[in-house]
């Protein structure tokens, strides 16, 4: 019997691994998720925002499991005979999602999403994401470790095929199923950082029954596109329910906290000049930007950067105006924003704002541009499963909880911290002078 | 620096212009065929919409669309309600101020290649149910993704089919076929 280890979980208790595992997670690629913060300068905020994306990678992989096991007692015969998955197909498909889910976040930047606004984008036009960089990470550096395990010898699992999970390829065929567990309303990414951060920062509004959600989970067939695709059995209704409330209280509370993204700006903004900095001199001919994901020597010059290099550099004067900023806690303020859900005039009265502030204004921040976003994509719900009669409806028809939830769509305006008091009063006043003259219209 | 705030109204104008347009034409007009129409409009048609869509077993899709819808319906340019049917999904029809939305957009819709593109658009794809547009969009997104590594006809036959188990390999031959003539795939 090949020997586990245990690595402690705040979350989960332990979490199981095997030898590969080890390994994998030894390896220098995965070692610096120690280096990458969860949630950036939250911490600024919430000051228990300590954590990193070691924690977090793991947590994934076992909640991943965890779902697909679920998954795979319940509908292992609908699986077979209605899908086409074979027994040793399925088994091969959880090794696949285990690696996956371990590695998903290896291509972060610093400070997570933060530096996420200076990737660049590739020949067609299509900005590069961070699963991009860890799915090259896992390709270009990694294929050692994953390919030549004793372990993989039964499955025969190639650093490419994480990569092409990563990135959803149309390759996976078959397998593109179980990228629903990493990438979708009912993943194990956001399943695991709702309950993590929650946790970490004393908050919550993150916190769902998890145990509840799994226990429910399922796949099914959706009737208007015969389309497989998961979903949660009618007893999890609840549970679904309260996952997507808490996605949309930590969006509002947390990850689209006001001044948490003045903190991101800022850390873009200082990152950029760092690179600038940095890269003046070396061979990349990218300057303040990140280097594109496209060749190993790209790969490694981008995994240099992590969080102690950058705090570092700032704590020694560097990263410019905004490195400053970060040193005395002068970030910008905001002095005007739209209702969560704005209508069109709310955005007509922004974009009239921005056109008369001029250098009053520091930035913008739209809820579109977060990563979190807080979208209304919906939970399929399977009713009587199992039996003939079995139905897929979806969430919003059976909740008038979430059937009530928009998109969260809110913009901001900020200004530096000096004129934060004249310029709150311009801005009523601007606001004020736009009414009226909407009114003589009329 | 002057800050600048760019509101996406081409996007929203386009939904409440699509909106419109299919009511009639496009069986139950609902989420998965707007899904499945933008991303056509985009890859095939060349529309720069700014969307980025991934693929997943119910084919090309992007939250950001679903976001865009909310707040369309928020300017009541659309009403979305829910089809109680069998079958299931949604119903997306015009709203009120639905001709108001598209004047926001209208020099991005008068746009002649935008404006001939939707018609294009609509003229091969409005009578398909959003079973078969699905279908075709997965094809398309195959292609394109695999298309810097040669794919034969015979396997990307295999690939949807892979993808989308419950379709009979005859519906995904003839729908290969469909874009083969419309030059929307092609091989090597």
């Amino acid at each position: 019997m090949a020997k586990t280890y245990e690595i402690r979980d705040p979350i989960y208790g332990f979490i199981e691994l095997n030898d590969w595992e080890r390994e994998i997670i030894n390896h220098p690629v995965f070692q610096r998720l120690r280096r990458i913060r969860q949630l950036g300068l939250t911490d600024m905020v919430y000051p228990g925002a300590m954590h990193t994306r070691f924690e977090h990678s793991l947590g994934v992989m076992h909640v991943a499991t965890r779902m697909f096991d679920e998954i795979v007692k319940r509908r292992k015969e609908f699986l077979e005979s209605e899908l086409s998955f074979t027994e040793g197909g399925l088994e091969r498909d959880k090794v696949l999602v285990r690696i996956s889910c371990l590695l998903h976040d290896v291509g972060h930047a610093p400070f997570s999403h933060a530096a996420e606004e200076l990737m660049i984008t590739d020949a067609s036009g299509k900005f590069y994401k961070h699963e991009n960089y860890s799915a090259a990470a896992v390709a270009y550096l990694m294929q050692d470790v994953i390919e030549k395990h004793p372990f993989n010898q039964n499955y025969g699992i190639k650093a490419q095929d994480i990569a092409d999970f990563l990135n959803g390829r149309s390759k996976l065929g078959r397998a593109l199923l179980w990228r629903d567990l990493l990438s979708s309303q009912l993943d194990a990414d956001r399943a695991d950082y709702l309950l993590r951060d929650s946790h970490h920062i004393g908050v919550a509004y993150g916190k769902y029954d998890l145990n509840r959600l799994l226990v429910t989970m399922t796949v099914a067939i959706d009737p208007e596109t015969d389309s497989p695709t998961l979903a949660v059995e009618e007893g999890g209704i609840h549970a679904a329910e309260a996952l997507i409330v808490a996605r949309y209280m930590m969006f509002t509370q947390v990850y689209f906290q006001h001044t948490r993204r003045a903190y991101d700006h800022h850390l873009a903004a200082a990152i950029k000049t760092l690179l600038s900095e940095a890269q003046s001199s070396s061979e990349l001919e990218i300057r303040d930007a990140l280097p594109p994901p496209t060749s190993r020597e790209h790969l490694e010059s981008y995994l240099k950067w992590n969080d102690w290099r950058v705090l570092g550099l700032i704590n020694d004067g560097n990263g410019g105006g905004d490195g400053h900023i970060l040193r005395e806690r002068a970030h910008h303020r905001r002095i005007f924003e739209t209702p969560e859900v704005p209508g069109r005039e709310d955005l007509e009265l922004t974009e009239f704002l921005c056109s008369e502030l001029g250098e009053d204004g520091a930035f913008v921040d739209k809820a579109e541009s977060s990563w979190y976003k807080f979208d209304s994509t919906d939970v399929p719900i399977l009713l009587r499963p199992g039996k003939n009669d079995e139905k897929l409806v979806t969430l919003s028809q059976r909740s008038s909880v979430v059937h009530g939830l928009k998109a969260v769509n809110r913009s901001r305006i900020y200004t530096p911290y000096e004129r934060r008091e004249d310029v709150r009063k311009r801005v009523e006043e601007l606001s004020n002078k736009y009414r009226k003259e909407k009114e003589v219209r009329k | 620096m002057r800050v600048n705030i760019d509101i996406p109204w081409n996007r929203y104008g386009l939904i409440a212009e699509l909106t419109n347009r299919l009511k009639y034409q496009c069986p139950q007009f609902g989420k998965t065929i707007l899904q499945k129409m933008v991303y056509l409009l985009q890859e095939v048609y060349g529309v720069k919409c700014g969307y980025q869509f991934d693929l997943y077993t119910y084919g090309p899709f992007t939250s950001q669309l679903l976001q865009d819808l909310d707040l369309v319906e928020t300017f009541n340019a659309v009403r979305i309600s829910s089809v109680m049917s069998a079958v299931g999904g949604y119903h997306i029809e015009p709203g009120e101020r639905n001709e108001e939305l598209k004047e926001k957009a209208g020099e991005f819709l008068r746009d002649p290649v935008v404006s001939k593109a939707i018609d294009n658009l609509i003229e091969h794809f409005s009578s398909s149910n959003a079973k078969k547009l699905e279908l075709l969009s997965t094809i398309v997104y195959v292609s394109r993704d695999m298309r810097d590594e040669g794919l034969s006809r015979e396997n990307l036959i295999q690939m949807v089919s892979d993808v989308k188990p419950k379709f009979a390999r005859p519906e995904i031959e003839e729908a290969v076929s469909t874009l083969e003539e419309k030059q929307m795939v092609s091989f090597p």
